[in-house]
């Protein structure tokens, strides 16, 4: 199934609803354009013409709305919209969100309108692009720069009230979060609750809370000419430990095949760490890096797990969802690895004090 | 005179390379990605075809729990609950990652080549 935007109707009513978001005598939208990708959600490119208002004449916008099924660690649009403002009012990197449409719409399924931004994602484009030697140090500086802003939006926050303040630690918070998804999901994994066991056993204490990106990786940022020009993908946002965003930008399952280039297979951990620390003035226990590094694993093959379910369980007939579903072993993997390997150190496990 | 079979795990791998040699090659750009997944998802079936990939699994379930009380179910919320874990069971670590190992032997043998 696709979204209505296919229809013309449908597409004039999503023009009539950003007209009014956006103070517009009208706009017409003379092309919608489904775009590559989106497991989680679909992407739409609009070509608009806007009549009256701050934003008279021709643009090109993204529109994003849920997939037919969501999995439960996402966000709904209408949060994630929430997040995206206040991302950009901070200065972040993001597309500018133009206009957020809720229930209002008739549109079946929320959405959020967003400037369109240059660039490719593809992650294996990237990491396999032959002048990325170049250019990888200065885009992983470019990243710690945005992720640094990122961290410093705190709660309490009047704008992201929506955001759900975690009742734990924030690693306790998350590793709940998995086990109740994976209580629900279809195919019961022993060793990631194995992996999840000793996440908890092993938890850091809490520290003060920050905007967590929850899927800051490589795939996720546009890049153009080796630059960065835009964070994507804030479906995973969540007030929480921001080291869990560096564990994730670093796990072995998010380098593409480019292993030895930690920071998601573009640069050295080094070089992201120093500018990182530059930008937020934060000290990184260096053991929390390898800590949030397995629970990135962990996570990875949670939404695996979930995503194999919206086969198995709730028939959506596409093979994409159905593979995705067979690869948690990997992240499985990667983590138990590090987990065995630390164990077997001399004196075993985190040291948190 | 002795019928001759073609077994279905060679059909299949026929059916891969004519997918992967002739077919994905002669299409469009924007219809390879779809091909690529077709050709992965034909040869994890193939590989599982010809293989017990839950065989360890059930050796550790039947060594854990007495005769058919075993479950993949039942161990993860042992596991989970602290039932099941290195200090009643020393080396469960060791034995799940096994059990991993022969499931990516099915599902993605590269990822293993790929550890060195």
């Amino acid at each position: 199934m696709t979204t209505t935007l296919e229809d013309s109707a449908t597409r004039t009513a999503l023009a009539g609803a950003i007209a009014r978001s956006i103070g517009a005598a009208g706009v017409t939208i003379t092309a919608a354009t489904k775009l590559a990708g989106g497991a989680v959600q679909e992407n739409w490119r609009l070509d608009v013409t806007v009549e009256g208002g701050p934003r008279t004449g021709a643009h090109t916008w993204v529109v994003r709305t849920d997939a037919n099924a969501r999995i439960p660690l996402s966000l709904d649009r209408e949060t994630e919209a929430k997040v995206l403002v206040a991302a950009h009012a901070a200065g972040v990197k993001v597309a500018e969100p133009i206009a957020i449409a809720g229930a209002d719409i008739t549109l079946a399924k929320p959405c959020v309108v967003q400037n369109w931004i240059q660039g490719s994602a593809q992650a294996r484009r990237i990491v396999r692009d032959p002048q990325l030697p170049e250019y990888g140090p200065a885009l992983a500086c470019e990243l710690a720069n945005e992720l640094a802003r990122i961290h410093a939006i705190a709660p309490p926050s009047q704008e992201l009230a929506a955001l759900p303040l975690p009742l734990l630690p924030p690693a306790r918070a998350e590793i709940a979060r998995l086990r109740a998804a994976l209580t629900k999901a279809g195919d019961p994994r022993p060793a990631l609750e194995y992996i999840l066991y000793w996440l908890d056993q092993h938890a850091p204490p809490a520290r003060p809370l920050t905007l967590v990106h929850g899927d800051f990786r490589t795939g996720n940022y546009m890049v153009r000419d080796g630059r960065l020009t835009g964070i994507l993908d804030w479906e995973f946002a969540h007030w929480g430990d921001p080291d869990e965003d560096i564990g994730w930008l670093t796990a072995r399952c998010w380098r593409f095949g480019n292993d030895a280039l930690e920071t998601g297979g573009i640069a050295t951990l080094a070089t992201f760490l120093d500018a990182y620390t530059s930008a937020s003035g934060r000290h990184i226990h260096p053991e929390a890096i390898r800590y949030w590094q397995i629970m990135a694993a962990a996570k990875w093959a949670t939404i695996a797990v979930l995503q194999g379910d919206r086969f198995r369980l709730r028939g959506e007939a596409r093979l994409e969802l159905a593979l995705t579903g067979l690869m948690p072993a990997e992240m499985e993997h990667d983590a138990l690895i590090d987990i065995l390997a630390w164990g077997r150190a001399p004196k075993g496990g985190p040291k948190w004090q | 005179m002795a019928m001759r079979r073609i077994a279905p795990d060679s059909l299949l791998e026929l059916a891969i390379a004519t997918l992967r040699d002739e077919l994905v090659p002669a299409l469009p750009a924007d219809k390879r990605y779809a091909a690529a997944m077709l050709v992965n998802a034909l040869e994890i079936s193939r590989r599982e075809i010809a293989s017990d990939v839950d065989q360890p699994m059930w050796k550790l379930l039947d060594e854990y729990y007495d005769d058919g009380d075993g479950t993949p179910k039942k161990l993860a919320a042992d596991i989970r609950s602290g039932i099941v874990g290195e200090s009643t069971r020393p080396g469960v670590g060791q034995l799940l990652l096994d059990i991993l190992e022969s499931e990516l032997a099915i599902t993605n043998p590269k990822f293993l080549a790929g550890l060195g």
